[in-house]
């Protein structure tokens, strides 16, 4: 299969080198700047993965937070082992995606958008008014255990990289295909007897358990978390990642995450033009390359990158 | 009694802003279907013209109170106007009926004007003298005069706008656009100068909220963000392009609001209104007076 997918060796590879490079190098920054990578890579690819059947799912960002929250919990007031709290954050992340999707994949396109939209921000409300998580500070004490704080970065960014290349495992399956379809035309998988609404909503559960693990991930990377950083403004970046990279590949969003990640570094002294600086670089890709990285690539290979006729 | 009826003034008048703003929403919804998420800094950009303008009138020049704030309230809607104008015509015209597109460039556009805003004017919030000051008081409840010329222009505007959809010829374009654009560029209607001008009357009607909002609570830079995840259960409960819906929703998240605000908490009245949502999403998904979806 490799050798038929030199992309997919290659990406294999810059995952290996990134974990050696979490073990091995001296320089926590640096790290730290790898893992973040890695996370809002892996944030906009369940992203993409509920656009695959044609949502945009803002709630990306509510689950993200049920994930740190959970594993949160589940390490400072239960008192639970690293890899069980770790693991609780997809399974709630899950089972609470399950319910969500039962109840608003009824709807679709703008209503749906409105609605993942809103209880972003009401699951942000809860955490602000819920004493036992903190309220407006948030919670903070996850570390990992002593004898695993050393490998913790490689640990972080497996995890990250396995989630990455599961979603593009799942997108290749015949299920991701499905979703495709769903996409394309529901009535066409409906018509074949494919219950339309369970697999919209495996696709949802799918995409927010894989977020959950980020969120878990990232409430032990930070060691502290705070409702402020599960606004739905989290969902917004992660698209900005996709738009940017290209939304026809899964590459694109990790295109899209590692270019802008590395830009922010150096933007985050700018204060107000920080925000000025990303709402312009999201317009002027949306306007000026509407294929994203992705998309300017498969069309230089089409040797027609001089010839595009409008949109 | 006396606390009923404050609440119920509370209501209308939270409310009548929340319908303003909501209006603009779903209008632009129903004709560019797209969902504008930078429909808060059309509030946010006139409620701080208005401070700005009566600022520089009222302390420099001196004029009296009310006519600098009416030179404000038309200069706001001016600028308002300018400004989606110019998004319309750089921006959102490239996404007509792209939801995703839309999404990105309105939010896009959020950041882009909320940083200009905070360059601009900086954090500190800022107040307007009182226009109309004094109080009255209605079955014992005790009102600003203010509030209560609020709401009576909000309700004139409201009813101008129902009047416009539904009586003009400018109106019928619009809803024929919303109903079915193919078939209404059949019968002969420019659609994109009809979407344009169902943007500008969207942002206006932001505007007019906004303006209006300056003159009871301090502005800040990010304003209109608060009203912006309410506007959205408002036109969810009232139906996405819904004139009706909107102006029913938009009065009863103030009830709420009011109401579970005061023998509760603002809080628990927020989640209230999600709750609400999800019951109103399983029974009956496209909204109180919505269509049904294709």
């Amino acid at each position: 299969m490799l050798k038929s997918n030199p992309g997919l060796a290659l990406c294999i590879l810059i995952a290996i080198g990134a974990i050696c490079f979490a073990l091995f190098s001296g320089d926590p920054y640096y790290v730290q700047v790898v893992i973040w990578v890695f996370a809002n890579a892996a944030l906009a690819v369940t992203l993409r993965f509920v656009l695959l059947i044609g949502e945009l799912n803002i709630a990306t960002a509510a689950f993200f937070g049920i994930g740190a929250y959970t594993t949160a919990v589940a390490s400072t007031i239960l008192g639970w082992p690293f890899f069980i709290s770790l693991l609780a954050a997809p399974v709630i992340a899950g089972v609470i995606s399950s319910l969500f999707g039962w109840i608003t994949l009824r709807t679709k396109g703008p209503y749906f958008l409105l609605i993942s939209f809103a209880f972003t921000e009401i699951v942000r409300l809860i955490y602000t008014k819920t004493e036992a998580l903190g309220g407006n500070s948030g919670m903070i004490g996850m570390f990992p255990p002593m004898e695993l704080d050393a490998y913790f970065p490689a640990i972080a960014i497996s995890i990250l990289a396995a989630i990455l290349f599961g979603l593009y495992a799942a997108e290749r399956s015949n299920l991701g295909r499905v979703f495709k379809a769903i996409k394309n035309n529901e009535d066409i998988p409906r018509s074949v007897g494919l219950n339309v609404i369970g697999l919209k909503i495996l696709c949802l559960v799918i995409a927010s358990t894989a977020v959950g693990l980020v969120g878990g991930v990232h409430a032990y990377t930070n060691s502290v978390i705070a409702p402020a950083d599960f606004t739905y403004f989290v969902a917004v970046l992660a698209l900005a990642y996709v738009k940017i990279g290209g939304e026809g590949h899964i590459v694109g969003p990790i295109i899209g995450a590692t270019i802008l990640t590395l830009a922010g570094q150096f933007l985050h002294s700018f204060g107000p033009y920080e925000n000025i600086f990303y709402g312009a670089i999201i317009i002027g890709a949306l306007l000026l390359v509407p294929g994203g990285i992705v998309g300017l690539g498969v069309r230089f290979k089409a040797g027609t990158l001089m010839g595009r006729a409008g949109r | 009694m006396e606390l009923q009826v404050q609440l119920l003034m509370n209501t209308l008048q939270i409310g009548s802003v929340y319908v303003l703003f909501a209006l603009g929403l779903t209008l632009i919804f129903g004709v560019m279907k797209i969902v504008n998420f930078a429909h808060g800094t059309f509030f946010t950009a006139a409620a701080l013209v208005v401070t700005s303008v009566m600022m520089w009138s009222v302390d420099t020049i001196g004029m009296p109170i009310w006519f600098s704030y009416l030179i404000a309230f038309v200069m706001a809607l001016l600028v308002v106007c300018v400004i989606g104008f110019v998004v319309y015509f750089f921006g959102f015209k490239y996404v007509l009926k792209d939801l995703n597109g839309s999404f990105i460039l309105s939010i896009g556009l959020l950041l882009l004007l909320n940083g200009t805003y905070l360059i601009l004017y900086g954090g500190v919030p800022r107040s307007i003298p009182a226009v109309i000051p004094g109080n009255i008081t209605i079955l014992g409840a005790s009102l600003t005069i203010q509030r209560l010329v609020l709401m009576i222009v909000a309700a004139i505007i409201t009813l101008g706008l129902y009047i416009l959809v539904h009586r003009t010829k400018l109106g019928l374009s619009l809803r024929a656009v919303a109903e079915d654009q193919e078939a209404a560029m059949l019968q002969g209607i420019p659609y994109r100068r009809v979407a344009l001008y169902g943007f500008l009357i969207g942002a206006t009607l932001a505007a007019c909220a906004g303006a209006l909002m300056a003159t009871v609570t301090p502005v800040t830079t990010v304003i209109g963000d608060d009203f912006l995840v309410k506007a959205f259960i408002i036109i969810i409960i009232g139906g996405l392009g819904s004139v009706l819906g909107a102006i029913l929703g938009g009065l009863l998240i103030a009830l709420i609001e009011s109401f579970g605000g005061y023998y509760f908490d603002p809080s628990t009245a927020t989640l209230a209104m999600f709750v609400l949502v999800v019951i109103l999403l399983i029974v009956r998904p496209q909204g109180i007076l919505g269509h049904a979806e294709k």
